[in-house]
C-alpha cells in the first residue's frame, strides 16, 4: 500500500525518470557513509533482509490489496545506508515477478526507503524517549508507514495531468504522442473532475492503508520483540545506565 | 512466490525456441515491450501486445502455474481506477497496461536463468547492485525452505486458526521473527564460505 504497484505506462515520463535520477543522487550520498569492509560484510545480511521483505510482499491480504513490508525492521538491523540498496533490491526483483512496473523501480526505491530510514530513527528516538520496545516499535511503524503513504499520494497527485489525457484520449492512431487543439478543450473541461477523483483515490487509500499500517505495526512489534527474546544484540539498542 | 522454484526450472529447463535464444535478445525485446507500453495510448495497440506476449507465452511452453503471476498486478491496478471516475477505456488500457507489463517480464524470466540476466544487468549497473540482486535472490531460496518448514511446524501444532485470531498473528509474526534470525545466521554462514573463496565485493560469473 505504502509503495507505488502501479504497472508501467501509466506515470508520466518526466515523473519516473525523476525518479531514478533522485534515486542515484540519494544512492550515491548514502553510501559515503559506509565504509567498504563494513559494507562487504553486510551484504549476506542485505541479501537476507531483502529476501524476507520480498517474501513478506508475497503474502498478500487480498480484501485490502495490502501485504506486508517489512521494511521498518530492516531497517532497524540494516540501518539507513543499507535499507536504501536493500529496497531497490527488492523493487528490481518484484518488479521482474509482475509486482509493479520496470519504470516505477526509481520512485519506488525512494518512498520505500523512506519507510525504512524513518522507521530507523523514529523507532530510536521513541526508544529513548519510552523505553519500551513494542511500543516504540508500533509507533515508528504506524508513522513511518502513514509518511511513505502520503508520499505516494504525493508521486501519484503529480501525475494528475497525464491521468487526464489517458483518460480523454481518443484515436491517436497506434500510439499517441501529440493531441491536438480538442485536447485543450478536453482538459479544461476535466479540470473540475481531477480534483474530485484523487480525493476519491484518496479516500479509498487512506481507510484501507490505515488497516494495513495498523497490521503492519502489530506484526513488526511482535517480530521485533522475538528477536529481542532471542538475539537482542542485533536491534542494538543501548543499555540503561543503572 | 511458491512460484519462484517453478520459474527457474522452466528458465534452465526449458527447450523452446526463446528459451535458446540470447539473453541479450531477451532483455531487447523486453525494454521493446516496455517502451510500447509507455507510449501506447490505445486499446487496440495494448490488446495486440498483449495478444503476442500470450502467444509467445504459451508457444514456449511455460508451466500454467506461473501464469498466475502476470495476473498479480491486476489486484493492484483495480485501486487505479479510483483515479478515473469509473471510466471503462481507462480502466481497459490501465488493465492491459498492467498485464503487458506483467506478462513480459514473467516471459523474460520464465525463459532466462537469472545469472544470465544479472550478469547482463551487471554491464550498466555497479557491481554492488548487482551482487546486492544475486544474494538476494540466492537468498530467497534458503528462506522459502526456512519458512516451508516453519509452515508446517505452524500447522501441525495448530498455530494457524480463524477462531484465535491474535493467537494467529502472534504465531505468523513469530515465524517471520524466526525466518529473520534464522536467515541472518544463514547469512553469517554464507559469508564466512564466500570469504574462503576470495570474495571481494563481486560475484564472477562462469567465462568471465
Amino acid at each position: 500500500m505504502s509503495h507505488i504497484h502501479f504497472p508501467d505506462g501509466v506515470l508520466p515520463v518526466w515523473l519516473w525518470v525523476s525518479g531514478f535520477i533522485v534515486a542515484i543522487l540519494v544512492g550515491t550520498i548514502l553510501f559515503r557513509f559506509i565504509k567498504k569492509e563494513d559494507l562487504a560484510r553486510r551484504l549476506p545480511l542485505l541479501g537476507m533482509m531483502a529476501a524476507a521483505m520480498v517474501l513478506g510482499a508475497s503474502v498478500e491480504i487480498i480484501p485490502i490489496a495490502y501485504h506486508v513490508n517489512l521494511t521498518v525492521i530492516s531497517g532497524i538491523l540494516l540501518g539507513p545506508s543499507l535499507i536504501f540498496l536493500a529496497a531497490f533490491v527488492v523493487n528490481v526483483i518484484l518488479a521482474l515477478f509482475g509486482h509493479g512496473g520496470i519504470t516505477v523501480i526509481g520512485l519506488n526505491t525512494l518512498i520505500l526507503s523512506i519507510e525504512g530510514i524513518l522507521g530507523y530513527f523514529l523507532f530510536r528516538l521513541f526508544w529513548r524517549v519510552l523505553r519500551r520496545l513494542t511500543p516504540a516499535i508500533f509507533i515508528a511503524t504506524f508513522l513511518a508507514l502513514f509518511c511513505s503513504t502520503l508520499s505516494m499520494i504525493g508521486v501519484v497527485s503529480l501525475g494528475t495531468s497525464h491521468y487526464e489525457e489517458l483518460i480523454h484520449q481518443e484515436r491517436n492512431g497506434i500510439i499517441g504522442f501529440e493531441f491536438g487543439k480538442e485536447r485543450e478543450g478536453h482538459q479544461k473541461e476535466g479540470m473540475s473532475e481531477r480534483e474530485v477523483n484523487l480525493k476519491r483515490f484518496i479516500a479509498v487509500i487512506l481507510p484501507l492503508g490505515f488497516i494495513g499500517w495498523i497490521l503492519e505495526g502489530v506484526i513488526t512489534s511482535l517480530i521485533a520483540r522475538y528477536i529481542h527474546r532471542l538475539r537482542p544484540d542485533l536491534l542494538r539498542l543501548e543499555r540503561r545506565t543503572p | 512466490m511458491i512460484q519462484l522454484s517453478y520459474l527457474d526450472y522452466s528458465a534452465v529447463e526449458g527447450k523452446s525456441r526463446l528459451h535458446r535464444l540470447s539473453p541479450k535478445f531477451k532483455i531487447i525485446g523486453m525494454v521493446l515491450v516496455l517502451l510500447g507500453v509507455v507510449t501506447m495510448m490505445n486499446l487496440p495497440g495494448l490488446l495486440l501486445l498483449y495478444a503476442i506476449l500470450l502467444a509467445l507465452f504459451f508457444m514456449s511452453r511455460i508451466p500454467l502455474k506461473i501464469f498466475s503471476l502476470t495476473l498479480y498486478p491486476l489486484i493492484f491496478a483495480f485501486l487505479f481506477i479510483f483515479i478515473s471516475g469509473f471510466q471503462i477505456r481507462f480502466i481497459l488500457l490501465i488493465f492491459l497496461k498492467a498485464l503487458s507489463g506483467s506478462t513480459g517480464v514473467v516471459l523474460l524470466l520464465a525463459t532466462t536463468p537469472y545469472p544470465s540476466i544479472f550478469r547482463f544487468l551487471g554491464k550498466f549497473l555497479p557491481s554492488l547492485f548487482v551482487t546486492a540482486l544475486f544474494l538476494t535472490y540466492r537468498s530467497i531460496f534458503i528462506l522459502l525452505n526456512i519458512l516451508e518448514e516453519t509452515e508446517h511446524a505452524l500447522h501441525l501444532r495448530g498455530g494457524l486458526q480463524w477462531r484465535h485470531p491474535w493467537r494467529s498473528v502472534c504465531n505468523i509474526s513469530n515465524a517471520f521473527g524466526h525466518l529473520i534470525i534464522k536467515g541472518i545466521d544463514a547469512s553469517e554462514k554464507m559469508y564466512e564460505s564466500m570469504v574462503l573463496r576470495g570474495f571481494k565485493n563481486k560475484i564472477h560469473y562462469r567465462g568471465e
